[in-house]
């Protein structure tokens, strides 16, 4: 019998980089699982799935999660599912997890985002592995490498400078200094940002996202099947997925996010947004490389053609604005694989319910807009509607 | 067409509208986007349905067969997820089925595509090596791992436990073995041609007491399946059955030891999902046919056991089981495939069962269809 | 007290055959004979290169074949500061080059760029910038048989 699904409740471990963390994955994983049971207060024994996510060849392992899910002191029984679409895995786990929830087949499912860059030695070595082997992996594309595509038409289009690349990167990093539990909290200016070292044109190494180690983890229960948690659920109102071809090549325009444009008036669509600058509280967009971020909000119509970075300039997508994008400071703050993926709509679910940590929460935010994305060149894209009830 | 009526009972009875492989042969000379795009092409002609209407593609790959990470990004838009709703799950295609089912259950999309692709990427003198290689990886990587753990292992140990206990001799072993390989021998799909019970005996060691053709027969290539909602279904060309209940479940890992005492756990799980949706009450009556994969004749019994269908009469691999053919992940899109063409013959209802064998009988997903005819 | 071990060290090895297809076989053919093959989606009239052996919007398989000129626009570029272990030396140019007549963009290296200086990467090259394929004196059937791409 259908039914709506609900986020309640999200468990998030702090970040560090993979040579400051003490934990091992399987550790990180269980403090995650055990702070969304904590925040929702729910029991192990109420649970009836999990849904996880890995990506093999950057873990060392494969399917790894089949052997992690059992050491988490959640029975031998629970049915497990295993996603890998890449960068979009933390989106589809939710998406996935919603299904069987909106489906009947389950009432309280858990999903888990492990840290997937923990271990490999090269992780760009391990990226490029992805790219289009035989005609487009010989050429050295790295994932930054393909990151800087997208800027680079952009400055040609609409004249951007790199001063103009920073401001995002400024803004990620001050909303970041407010979430404890961002890897990287430091403050910096655009001056910072542009003089970091150049990584692959125009992208300064501060651009970047780092390579960080975190888990996290949230609830996906049946609509009404809440009455016994304690927070406010938030119900996951529309999701959608787009997908791009598989060479980089068969884009049309480097200059704006085509592929994430068709799939936000999808979604609008299903969540009958109408003008999502007035209707959306909160945002969390999955920009890993600065320059993103502006396109993104074009692509998802909060800014005009070329008007992405005037808008953040204006203020609005800070915490005092109209539209606070990346409160939780985005993956260019922290970024650990599909911990980092799912964590757009950990955050969001987290400001709805109203408890984001106090520096960071947006007051009565009731609709929340949640990205991501991955892949060759940005190949997939999802995005959620999320709503307090 | 006499308008489809599934029984009451089901739950959400969800129609199969289009069904197609590719060859399956022992090394398919393609990359996995052609033959993606072959089985799902040939599957949406023959649902009479175009890719622009499908509301969800999922695919079932393993990135580590493919030779990329991410190789769904390679497969995508061949399962049809061109600017369109898509994803990947790396397992069998039993759960890429189950995926599209709910999607519909969910009131999500009115059609979905289900598409199982495998091709290791390794020529085939050097298959068996690299796929009991990356099974290694499979393995817990601190314990299991270094002490060269993989599937035939696993399968070995639980193939002599079951013969230290009692349950079965290497004689029935073989027996069984030969039976199965027999009953598929000379089918469209089979993989293997007859042979006596001594044959398989005298076929190369393996693992134990494990010979070659007491193993799955390896095959490669895509299975495609096209599922509609009720209403949208009863305006398509050629409905040619309906899922009316399905189920997923997934085994404890190694150190338990479950899957030494009792290997068919997860599918006695995913089947009391399925009967639940489906409606039934005695499956042992209830269903005619059975599609299992057990993956050595040791599995037979218990697997049968634990599906409910030790008393009665059903079929029990009616095509020869993967000991007849065995497409690696694209498997569960085989056993439903064989499942509904048993059906078309016979009529009533069948039960499809499937598992990755990536860790054999540990740590594995099983998925359980029933399936009633049209 | 003794230090507690926190680490093993895991280590991949796998060695692949990557199936090629018809569709790339005949692409990987025609570079040995310095000819960029590209193919055509019959309903939308699309030009791939590299070819496609179907179209993924009109969801058929391509059937036409044609040469494309060695020449055409870059639309979008970078150049690698840092390098990855197995990857190539950096600094290296990488381009989306729009070949004449061609839907998709072939992605390859541009050579005989100073890249010594990353402020005037900019003065030389850019979208719009016509490059033309430098062959490879030896060419096995692989991408690298074209060399790079050059300025023209």
């Amino acid at each position: 019998m259908a039914t709506r699904a609900v986020i309640a409740g999200v468990g998030i471990t702090p970040a560090s980089s993979p040579r400051k963390q003490t934990s091992s994955s399987l550790e990180l994983v269980q403090e995650a699982v055990w702070g969304a049971l904590q925040h929702s207060g729910a029991t192990p024994d109420s649970l009836d799935g999990i849904v996880i996510g890995n990506i093999d060849g950057f873990e060392g392992t494969v399917l790894g999660a089949k052997h992690l899910v059992r050491r988490l002191g959640l029975g031998p029984d629970l049915p497990v599912s295993i996603l890998n679409t890449g960068g979009t895995t933390g989106g589809n786990l939710v998406q996935v997890a919603a299904r069987q929830v909106r489906a009947g087949d389950r009432r309280r499912v858990l999903v888990i985002g492990g840290p997937t860059f923990f271990g490999a030695e090269d992780l760009q070595s391990a990226i490029n592995t992805n790219s289009p082997m035989i005609v487009e992996q010989p050429l050295g594309m790295g994932a930054y490498h393909m990151g800087a595509f997208y800027p680079s038409a952009y400055t040609e289009r609409f004249g951007a400078t790199v001063e103009d690349f920073a401001v995002s990167a400024v803004q990620d990093h001050e909303h970041a200094s407010r979430n404890p539990y961002a890897h990287l909290r430091n403050t910096m200016t655009v001056e910072d940002v542009v003089s970091a070292k150049p990584l692959s044109y125009p992208l300064t190494m501060a651009m970047v996202c780092p390579v960080s180690t975190s888990a996290n983890a949230l609830l996906v229960c049946a609509e009404g099947t809440t009455e016994d948690l304690r927070p406010t659920p938030v119900l996951i109102k529309a999701f959608a997925t787009s997908s791009d071809p598989y060479l980089g090549g068969g884009k049309n325009d480097f200059a704006a996010m085509e592929n994430l444009a068709i799939l936000a008036q999808k979604v609008y669509q299903l969540a009958d947004v109408r003008s999502p600058r007035e209707e959306i509280d909160v945002v969390e967009v999955f920009s890993p490389y600065a320059p993103m971020q502006p396109m993104q909000l074009e692509a998802l119509g909060f800014a005009p053609p070329g008007g992405g970075i005037d808008l953040i300039r204006s203020g609005a997508t800070r915490i005092d604005g109209d539209v606070p994008v990346n409160l939780s400071g985005g993956p260019l703050c922290t970024n650990a694989g599909v911990a980092g993926e799912l964590a757009p709509i950990v955050y969001v679910a987290l400001q709805l319910m109203g408890d984001a940590p106090e520096a960071m929460q947006v007051p009565g935010a009731r609709r929340g807009l949640a990205h991501g994305t991955g892949g060759t060149f940005f190949q997939f894209e999802n995005l959620a509607i999320l709503e307090r009830l | 067409m006499s308008g489809l009526n599934p029984s009451a009972a089901a739950q959400d009875p969800i129609p199969v509208l289009g069904l197609a492989a590719t060859p399956l042969v022992p090394e398919s000379d393609a990359v996995l986007d052609e033959l993606v795009f072959d089985a799902v092409s040939r599957a949406l002609r023959e649902a009479g349905i175009r890719k622009q209407e499908i509301g969800l593609s999922v695919t079932a790959s393993l990135d580590i067969y493919d030779g990329r990470s991410i190789s769904s990004g390679l497969t995508n838009a061949a399962s049809g997820g061109y600017l369109a709703q898509s994803y990947r799950i790396e397992g069998d295609a039993g759960q890429a089925i189950v995926h599209a089912a709910q999607t519909i259950a969910a009131g999500d999309a009115d059609l979905t595509l289900a598409v199982g692709v495998y091709n290791p990427e390794v020529s085939a003198p050097d298959r068996r090596a690299f796929l009991q290689q990356i099974s290694n990886h499979g393995f817990e990587p601190h314990f299991d791992r270094p002490v060269g753990l993989s599937a035939e292992t696993a399968f070995g140990l639980h193939t002599g436990y079951a013969v230290d206990s009692g349950a079965l001799t290497e004689e029935q072993l073989a027996e069984l073995a030969a039976a199965e390989i027999s009953r598929g021998a000379g089918r469209p799909r089979a993989a293997r041609t007859a042979v006596t019970s001594a044959d398989v005996a005298a076929s190369a060691p393996v693992n134990g007491v494990l010979r070659e053709l007491m193993l799955p027969a390896e095959a490669t290539g895509a299975i495609a399946v096209v599922l509609g909602s009720l209403g949208r279904s009863r305006r398509a060309l050629h409905p040619r059955a309906v899922i009316t209940g399905w189920g997923q479940a997934t085994s404890d890992t190694t150190a338990g030891g479950q899957w030494l005492t009792d290997p068919a756990a997860a599918a006695r799980r995913a089947g009391q999902e399925a009967y639940r949706r489906a409606g039934l009450t005695e499956p042992g009556e209830q269903i005619d046919a059975a599609e299992l994969t057990t993956s050595t004749p040791a599995l037979l019994a218990p697997t049968v056991d634990a599906l409910g269908l030790a008393k009665g009469d059903t079929a029990i691999n009616p095509s020869g089981g993967v000991a007849s053919c065995f497409p690696g992940v694209a498997n569960g899109a085989l056993r439903l495939f064989e499942a509904v063409e048993w059906l078309e013959e016979n009529g009533g209802q069948a039960v499809s069962h499937s598992t990755d064998l990536l860790t054999g009988p540990v740590a594995e997903t099983a998925t359980v269809l029933v399936v009633e005819g049209v | 007290m003794s230090t507690p071990i926190t680490t093993q060290r895991v280590h991949w090895d796998l060695n692949y055959d990557v199936h090629l297809g018809a569709t790339w076989g005949r692409f990987m053919q025609g570079l040995t004979e310095q000819k960029i093959l590209a193919n055509k989606c019959p309903e939308c009239s699309r030009v791939f290169v590299p070819p496609q052996a179907y179209c993924e919007s009109c969801f058929v398989k391509t059937d036409e074949w044609l040469e494309l000129p060695p020449e055409g626009v870059v639309e979008a570029f970078t150049v690698a500061w840092l390098g990855f272990r197995g990857g190539p030396k950096p600094p290296y140019a990488i381009a989306g080059i729009r070949l004449d007549g061609a839907s998709t963009l072939l992605m390859h290296y541009v050579g005989g760029l100073d890249l010594g200086n990353p402020n005037t990467i900019r003065e030389q090259i850019g979208p719009g910038t016509r490059v033309r394929a430098v062959w490879a004196e030896e060419r096995t059937g692989q991408i690298l048989d074209i060399a790079h791409f050059e300025k023209i």
